[in-house]
């Protein structure tokens, strides 16, 4: 309950004042649930936690700021208008007055999320640093079949598709794409954008289901706002290409639904017309925004572009020193796949590729209509097939599986393709998204990976198994050389024999000589270490801080301990099993 | 006969057809009735014999004729033939089958074969007519184009030339419309609904009302199979547990991606969110930074002289004035001196009870020892010293007429001659817990743990004298005598009170350790500032200038601590424990009185053994030049650790 309309005898402050239950804010906004659910999807309200829950715990509290923001929200109004506007078309159709019904109809209210996303997004990084459950609720309606049922129009689940190849066009264009991952809910991308890690899941290009255990009204509901946003932030990013939006698209290739290499195409051919365009006629830019013109301007550009050109991209690398300051990532990203030309069989994902292979700076074609170029085409050199054997071989060629391109995309460097190759079983597909230094344990192949890293970096890493004390880092000789710790482990132990025999003997030797006599001969106890265990001493002479932490950090800091004891074993236990599975195996 | 029949029905129906179609071609609207007419005549050509109508024929049941004819003649009724013989005729004409009986007209009828395939059809459902066809396409007789002639005569009404009222209505309603702008005529110009939404710098800072938002948590990013996923209790393990395909094009649609969109899409406007700190640094970071050891030295590091020799567990060890002899007390009842140097045992006096504590007194001429035993306090003579200071010993422990001292006090403690080595033997009411010299070597103050109100009691030796200064709150535990001025410090189980000797009434400062239980103090020889050592394991140190409230609270040992100790003039300070060990810190204070101490833990000292029994190091002092210490454990050894 705001303050000003605290009524008498209800709470001035605390948990009481500060949140109302749901339901409660409710009958203070006097709205249904279902329209309080719609506000508070596209006003991104959620819950709070008070500290005490005042009504009991199983409510759902809300601030009472956040209610008070709703409350003063325009649409809420225009919700209700758009209601009462709907039960007057209902009652012209009740009273079978078809022609007004379909009137009314011609003139509904309409609404704009504009200004929610404005706020609710104040600046662009804000918004780019918010778009991973957009990107993914948008492309995953991309695929869905358009239903009756749930409420789902053709038209929006094409303006889905439309707004994910605009959006993975742009990042193709400027190599934005850092990680490729292929699992089993779909293949996960992420792409940085202004220092943002913007990661999506993408469903495979298999054909989806609908089940029934789903709400369709709030996914919508979130996808109404989802394709706004998305919407506005490709508007954004072609404007900073300097590219109209939204793309006209060569009509013939996006019958053959190649929307993608179709808005590449586009954005090149923009991009670079509009750079060109004050020289050629400086008076007629005031008129370059009428759209037939642009559009003509368009058509000729388009045609200009040799028609076996492919993916329009590697001009952008040749003529990229306009391009405004790229970080060293970007132009290794840029120039991953340069100079490489692929074709893709018909079974692989063509889209997923499609997308990546530009994005790394390869050309393109696949099997089908309107491909820059055809499958006899001799100067390609990579065939990305997918079947247990290729049909008919081209010998200048590597036929390799589609998971040598997401390898090497991760990698950063071209792999051998050897372990790739067509009816192969390829070597595991390693997540990108998993810091394995962090976590402890690296599988072989990513040690396999990063020894090919060094070597094209012109580094060389120690062999693994020489065992190099000096390395600075201890996780790599941890695990390179099990075997050279487990003798070192044994060298100790003898050693620690041998010196408690030693001392066993020079106890003898004492108890000998001060048999008699009262009087201790000095002994010099330099070299007895080894009493309680020389390691444990060690150990404690570094835990010796400890003792001068407070409480509060000192318990912290035992947690934390106990955490990474546990990390440990978990990556012992792996090791563990790899070394028995290796035993069984030799 | 049968063949005139059919030909007969045939003749008919193209007479009926012809008919049809003359009246077509004529064209008048009379044309219908005509051939229904036409038709009906048709159907039965010959009149009906009998004239009584459709009357039931019941009402001539009992009459001899059936009606009239058309004369009005009575038709009579013929005679029936019976039952056989109808039948016999029936079997011997198969045509006999075909006739009816027509009981309007009395007579029978033959039923033709048209009739027969008429009643076939229509048993069939079908018109009875065979070349009727049903469907055929319908042709509009009527011309609509304009008649020459109309059809009514009537002149046209003036309604038809004026203008309607109600639709002048209705044009003025949309005239106003329209004037109103309510009704558009041209579509809206569409506006483009995206736009550059965040302008070109999108450093415009506009301040949301917004409360708070706290962004989503991100979702989980996938990591590939791990082969402990498996090995995992099942509420460990992760939802889904990545699985491993040979090929991209093995991998099958997965059959949750809706629903998992629907839970976040949950998650995100149904969960409550609530900023978790999660911290998430390098422990290491977490200690302080201290500095380094080596910059600290010299400290005893390492065991370099043990002193064996008594047999039970040396539980007090003190060292003279110049660090030249130690003196050590043993459960064995035995006292040894020692020479620190070489480890000799210079002398052992032997006790009938467990020493308790033994303390050189710290003027230099003056060698004597006093050691606790029981509730006996004897004060011993070492012989160390020049045959002068020797005399002036003597004479001092040499106990002649002692002053009677008052009541209370004489309770508390008695001065005997000690017949066995010729000292002083104070004997208390309860057993002795601690002693402690004052600098001066002439007090000596004692603390009986279990004399309550009276458990610290101040001797003076040359005087021979016992006061009983104070009374004491709390059980006494250790007393101790300020390094530089006259302050007595008396730790009792839970706190430290400080006693100004000169001014004997109420405690100068109360110390509160907020610890179990104090087993021993120390005072840095500044006088500043002391430790206190408690038996859960912690250590305090007090800034006296600073706070009643400890400085730092250090737990460094997990059993009981027995002695703190500060050094005289190195900034060291030790602990010792029951669990065998011995801490050794840098403890440095400045005089600087905005500076805080600094406090280093140097060294963790080991040696004496760990046996399970009562192990231990039961008393720590240091060298008072070197910065050396001493160690007494239960295992019958003293150490001497130096750097």
């Amino acid at each position: 309950m705001p303050k000003h309309y605290r009524p008498a005898g209800k709470k001035k402050e605390g948990n009481a004042a500060r949140y109302m239950t749901r339901s409660q804010a409710l009958k203070h906004l006097q709205v249904n649930l279902n329209l309080f659910r719609r506000l508070c999807i596209v006003k991104g309200i959620f819950p709070r936690e008070p500290k005490k829950k005042v009504k009991g715990n199983h409510h759902t509290y809300y601030h009472v700021k956040d209610i008070a923001f709703l409350m003063h929200e325009p649409l809420l109004e225009k919700f209700r208008e758009i209601k009462t506007y709907q039960k007057k078309v209902k009652k012209a159709k009740a009273k079978k007055n078809e022609e007004l019904a379909r009137l009314l109809l011609t003139r509904q209210p309409t609404y704009k999320l504009d200004r929610l996303i404005r706020e609710r997004y104040p600046t662009f990084i804000d918004a780019l640093r918010d778009l991973d459950d957009c990107l993914t609720m948008v492309h995953l309606f991309a695929v869905l079949p358009a239903s009756d049922r749930e409420n789902l129009e053709v038209k929006r689940v094409h303006n889905c598709r439309r707004l994910t190849h605009e959006w993975q066009a742009y990042i193709s264009r400027c190599h934005a794409l850092r990680k490729v991952f292929v699992s089993v809910k779909g293949i996960y991308y992420q792409a940085e954008l202004e220092g943002q890690k913007i990661t999506w899941l993408t469903p495979h290009a298999i054909q989806q289901v609908f089940t029934n255990d789903v709400d369709f009204g709030v996914l919508l509901t979130f996808l109404e706002f989802y394709e706004t946003l998305l919407a506005f932030i490709n508007f954004k990013l072609y404007h900073s290409l300097n590219v109209k939006y939204p793309p006209i698209l060569d009509s013939r290739l996006e019958a053959l639904a190649a929307d993608l290499y179709a808005l590449s195409r586009y954005i090149d051919a923009s991009s670079r017309g509009m750079a060109v365009e004050p020289k050629v006629d400086a008076s007629s830019s005031s008129q370059s925004n009428d759209r037939e013109e642009s559009e003509l301007r368009l058509a000729q550009l388009q045609h200009q572009l040799p028609s076996s050109e492919p993916g329009a991209l590697m001009h952008l690398v040749a003529d990229n020193n306009k391009e405004v300051e790229e970080d060293e990532e970007t132009r290794v990203c840029k120039s991953l796949f340069k100079d490489l030309k692929f074709f893709l069989s018909r079974e692989v994902p063509r889209e997923s590729l499609l997308f990546v292979l530009p994005a790394f700076g390869g050309m393109v074609s696949w099997e089908g209509e309107g491909a820059p170029f055809k499958e006899d085409d001799e100067s390609i050199t990579h065939h990305i097939i997918d079947k247990p054997s290729a049909g008919h071989v081209y010998l200048s060629r590597v036929y390799v599986q589609p998971q040598w391109i997401y390898d090497c995309v991760n990698a950063r460097i071209i792999l051998p393709t050897e372990k790739y190759l067509v009816g192969r079983i390829p070597p595991p597909h390693l997540s990108p998204f998993v810091d394995n230094e962090a976590e402890g344990y690296v599988p072989d192949y990513a040690e396999t990976i990063k020894r090919l890293q060094a070597a094209a970096r012109n580094e060389v890493l120690p062999l693994p198994g020489v065992g190099k004390e000096d390395l600075e880092d201890p996780q790599n000789l941890l695990y390179a050389g099990v075997m050279s710790r487990a003798e070192e482990a044994e060298a100790a132990k003898n050693k620690k024999k041998m010196a408690a025999q030693e001392k066993q003997y020079h106890e003898e030797l004492k108890m000998e000589i001060t048999a008699s006599k009262d009087v201790v001969a000095p002994m010099v106890t330099e070299d007895e270490e080894s009493v309680p265990d020389a390691m444990q001493i060690a150990q404690e002479n570094a835990d010796m801080s400890t003792v001068l932490m407070s409480r509060k950090k000192r318990k912290l800091y035992e947690a934390m301990k106990i955490g990474q004891k546990k990390k440990k074993a978990s990556v012992e236990l792996i090791e563990q099993r790899k070394k028995k599975l290796n035993d069984a195996q030799s | 006969s049968t063949e005139d029949g059919e030909r007969e029905s045939s003749e008919d129906e193209v007479d009926d057809d012809d008919g049809d179609e003359s009246e077509l071609v004529d064209g008048s609207d009379q044309g219908s009735e005509q051939q229904y007419e036409e038709s009906d005549s048709s159907e039965d050509e010959v009149a009906p014999r009998n004239t009584v109508g459709d009357i039931p024929l019941d009402w001539y049941k009992d009459e001899k004729h059936i009606g009239y004819d058309i004369t009005g003649k009575k038709i009579i009724k013929k005679e029936k033939p019976d039952k056989l013989e109808s039948f016999l005729a029936t079997s011997d004409d198969y045509k006999n089958l075909y006739k009816i009986y027509d009981e309007y007209n009395d007579e029978e009828v033959e039923l033709t074969k048209k009739v027969r395939m008429f009643i076939h059809r229509m048993l069939k459902g079908e018109a009875p007519h065979a070349d009727f066809d049903p469907h055929a396409p319908y042709v509009d007789w009527f011309e609509w184009v304009d008649a020459r002639h109309p059809l009514s005569s009537a002149p046209e009404p003036k309604r038809r030339f004026l203008p309607s009222k109600s639709e002048a209505k209705m044009v003025a309603k949309l005239v106003r419309a329209i004037r109103k702008g309510l009704i558009k005529f041209d579509k809206p110009e569409e506006k483009p609904n995206v736009y550059n939404l965040w302008g070109d710098d999108s450093t415009s800072d506009q301040k949301t009302k917004q409360l708070t938002c706290i962004p989503p948590p991100k979702q989980k990013l996938p990591e590939e199979e791990k082969a402990s996923y498996k090995l995992m209790p099942k509420e460990d393990q992760p939802k889904l547990i990545p699985q491993r395909f040979t090929t991209l094009r093995s991998i099958p649609a997965y059959v949750n991606a809706l629903k998992e969109s629907f839970d976040r899409c949950l998650d995100l406007y149904l969960c409550p969110r609530v900023r978790k700190k999660r911290i998430n640094i390098d422990p290491e970071s977490l200690k302080p930074k201290l500095p380094s050891r080596n910059d600290l030295r010299p400290y005893p590091d390492s065991c370099y002289l043990e002193y064996k020799g008594h047999t039970g567990k040396v539980t007090t060890i003190s060292t003279d004035c110049y660090g030249q002899w130690i003196a050590s007390g043993s459960t064995d009842g035995s006292v040894r001196i020692w020479e620190v140097e070489t480890g000799r045992c210079l002398k052992i006096w032997q006790f009938d009870e467990a020493i308790k504590c033994v303390a050189w007194n710290p003027l230099s001429g003056l060698s004597i020892l006093a050691v606790a035993m029981g509730r006996d306090l004897v004060i011993l003579n070492t012989e160390l010293d020049t045959d002068e200071e020797q005399e002036y010993i003597k004479e001092l422990l040499h106990l002649g007429d002692v002053i009677e001292p008052k009541a209370s006090v004489a309770a508390i403690a008695r001065w005997l001659p000690d017949e066995k080595y010729g000292g002083i033997m104070i004997r208390h009411f309860k057993n002795v817990s601690s002693i402690d010299w004052h600098r001066k070597g002439d007090y000596l103050s004692t603390v009986m743990a279990s004399g309550e109100t009276r458990g610290v009691v101040i001797h003076q030796i040359s005087k021979k004298l016992t006061q009983k200064p104070f009374k004491i709150r709390g059980l006494p535990v250790t007393a101790l005598f300020h390094p530089s001025r006259s302050y007595l410090f008396i730790a009792t189980r839970k706190n430290v009170r400080v006693y100004n000797l000169l001014k004997v009434d109420e405690p100068v400062k109360k110390l509160e350790t907020g610890m179990r239980e104090i087993s021993s103090l120390a005072i840095h020889p500044g006088g500043d500032n002391l430790i206190v050592g408690s038996k859960e394991g912690k250590m305090c140190w007090f800034d006296m200038d600073l706070s009643s409230k400890p400085y730092k609270t250090l737990k460094n040992h997990p059993k009981d601590i027995t002695n703190v100790v500060f050094h005289r003039s190195y900034p060291l300070f030790a602990s010792s424990s029951e669990d065998s060990t011995a801490y050794l810190f840098h403890g440095k204070v400045y005089n600087d009185l905005k500076e805080n101490p600094l406090i280093v833990p140097l060294e963790i000292l080991r040696g004496h053994s760990t046996s399970s029994n009562g192990g231990g190091v039961l008393d720590c002092k240091f060298h008072p030049r070197q910065p050396w210490l001493f160690t007494a454990g239960a295992d019958s050894n003293i150490k001497l650790y130096c750097h």
